[in-house]
């Protein structure tokens, strides 16, 4: 008998404070992150209200790929890496600069341990993200660890086309091809001119052997 | 209604059967907009307590939600399990709405505004809606499927066992109203709680509490859904129910749900009484009583998403062991109450006062558990201060 009416007490008593607790979750914050609308890539607009873990995706993680211009050699190993070649790479000639990193020091060569030396630069550098498997070859073969996984995971897009990285824009393209153009026209300059003074010295050679 | 249609030249009977064909329209139109909204209000609230949004793009706060769910249960494919008793299969749908619809001829939606005011409405209310035992076993039965007929087998059990308790619960309202008629019941209380029939002794507490338990076992709610448990039964009867049958199942669900706080509210929470001085604003009545309606889907609801389901056997227990010996407890000490007060009403008053009090006591109580709970959940989840020591 005894155990009969701590039975009711107990359904009431329990019934109570579970009522209570559900209650008071209506009136406390929601935790949906309304996804498209609020960019999760940034934590910082989550962070200041969020509750759970923020620790982020780990160091080794694989996600988008993302490629630093400035460490470019436009080599193409990377595309050639590539097994579902969904990197695209255009270039042309530029001039000859050594690459180096933000606080001045050269950039080495990962293989070689050489200073890199940047000879093409790049037109056109595209990843398609749709195909991107993420085995991650491409940055395994870059010699100077200019293409990388990045540590964004999220790009929902409403189109295939929107998928694709574009990374160099058509204003840097035009100028590169440009400066190429200029190269160009410079060598052929140079050359010409080489040939001209060759014929000119061939000339005087054979004057000279004439006057002999 | 009558008289424009015979203004037109109808005969007397044809006018008289289409006017009832229109209103029945009507309420049906009414009925389904009722048990759709309510689909909606209970998943922003669910997903109010489960700290989410619920579903909140169609439309403006996801007003629309119930609109698309209806038009895609009807765009989809019609499925007759193959053994199936094709008739049966057919009709069970239609005898849940039926049972639940035919409430509508009793149900007090304010002074006055009632289909029919029969003299035994709460007897017809509680016989109508226990069409819907037949048509959860019969959708049970003919699906020719294990689950399925587990779930309607439970149903009924449950169904029929916590009738009793219900029932006698209800007796205590009929003692003191003396009628059977929703609207002498209803006009046996009055607009301030205390007159109301929930408070008016301990005994009627007791009462209240048990047709309110009862009630919503009846109207298979968690935490005594065992007949849709989709742990255990997949989805009961209804599992291979599709298109609009199943929308006719759920839709008979939440309508129950409206029927039961309207039930409620009218015998048990004063109806659509208002004090003395606004006698006759019939509008004002139907809102009181709608918005005492309101509340009442509001706990059930609240109710639903806080407890766990029962087990088979812990919901006999509940109704043989403690809700039926509760009602009979009730009802004899409410006799015998009545009995020794006949001669001095005013320790009725106070008694029915005191009960308020007591119940005013309990939701203090409750709304200092609820501000201690805010500061709780407030704590975020990582940091120190939600250690669990």
């Amino acid at each position: 008998m005894g155990t009969y009416f701590q039975n009711i007490k107990d359904g009431f008593t329990t019934a109570f404070e579970g009522m209570s607790i559900s209650f008071a979750t209506m009136f406390v914050r929601k935790e949906t992150v309304q996804y498209p609308e609020v960019d999760i890539s940034s934590n910082a607009t989550i962070a200041e209200k969020y509750k759970g873990s923020l620790m982020g995706m780990p160091e080794n993680y694989r996600g988008i790929l993302g490629v630093d211009l400035s460490l470019c050699t436009a080599c193409q190993i990377c595309q050639k890496t590539c097994p579902i070649d969904c990197i695209v790479i255009d270039n042309v000639k530029c001039d000859k600069t050594k690459l180096s990193l933000e606080d001045g020091s050269p950039v080495l060569n990962r293989f070689t341990q050489k200073e890199a030396l940047k000879t093409r630069t790049v037109t056109r550098f595209d990843i398609n993200a749709a195909k991107c498997m993420y085995c991650g070859l491409c940055e395994k073969a870059c010699p100077t660890g200019a293409i990388q996984h990045t540590k964004k995971f999220e790009m929902n897009r409403e189109s295939q086309e929107e998928l694709i990285l574009r990374f160099v824009s058509d204003d840097e393209k035009a100028t590169a091809e440009k400066r190429a153009s200029a190269i160009e026209a410079e060598a052929v300059a140079k050359k010409a001119g080489k040939a001209k003074k060759e014929v000119e010295e061939k000339a005087k050679a054979k004057e000279k052997g004439a006057e002999e | 209604m009558d008289a424009i249609l015979l203004s037109f030249g109808l005969a007397p009977l044809a006018a008289k059967i289409i006017s009832m064909v229109i209103i029945c329209v009507i309420v049906l139109l009414a009925f389904v907009t009722i048990g759709g909204i309510l689909t909606l209000v209970e998943r922003r609230i669910a997903g109010f307590m489960q700290s989410r949004l619920g579903p909140n793009r169609v439309g403006p706060q996801g007003a629309l939600q119930w609109v698309a769910d209806g038009v895609k249960l009807i765009l989809k494919e019609d499925l007759i399990p193959d053994g199936a008793d094709r008739v049966l299969f057919r009709i069970a749908p239609y005898f849940c709405l039926v049972g639940i619809f035919g409430t509508m001829v009793v149900f007090p939606w304010g002074q006055g505004v009632i289909v029919a005011d029969l003299n035994v409405g709460l007897f017809y209310f509680i016989s109508i809606t226990a069409l819907v035992v037949f048509g959860v076993l019969m959708a049970g039965w003919s699906s020719n499927n294990k689950w399925s007929l587990l779930g309607g087998m439970r149903a009924a059990a449950q169904i029929v066992s916590y009738e009793i308790p219900v029932g006698m619960s209800l007796l205590v309202p009929i003692l003191i109203s003396g009628t059977l008629s929703m609207g002498g019941i209803m006009a046996a209380q009055g607009w301030l709680p205390w007159d109301w029939m929930a408070f008016r002794s301990p005994f009627t507490v007791l009462s209240f509490l048990i047709f309110f338990i009862g009630s919503l076992a009846e109207a298979n709610r968690t935490p005594f859904d065992l007949p849709e448990a989709e742990s255990e039964l997949v989805s009961g009867y209804c599992t291979e129910y599709t298109g609009f049958r199943y929308a006719v199942f759920f839709l008979s669900e939440w309508a129950n749900l409206f029927v039961f706080g309207g039930l409620t509210t009218a015998v048990f929470l004063g109806g659509g009484n208002l004090p003395g001085v606004l006698e006759g604003y019939t509008i004002l009545s139907v809102l009181v009583y709608l918005s005492k309606v309101a509340v009442i889907i509001f706990v059930v609801i609240w109710l639903r998403w806080t407890l766990p389901r029962f087990r088979i056997d812990q919901l006999m227990t509940l109704s043989w062991k403690y809700l039926l010996p509760g009602a009979f407890i009730a009802f004899l000490g409410q006799a015998l109450y009545m009995l020794m007060t006949q001669q001095i009403p005013i320790v009725q008053s106070v008694v029915a006062v005191l009960m308020f009090l007591v119940f005013v006591f309990v939701l203090f109580r409750f709304a200092i558990r609820v501000r201690v709970n805010m500061s709780e959940q407030r704590i975020p989840v990582n940091s120190p201060a939600s250690d669990v020591s």
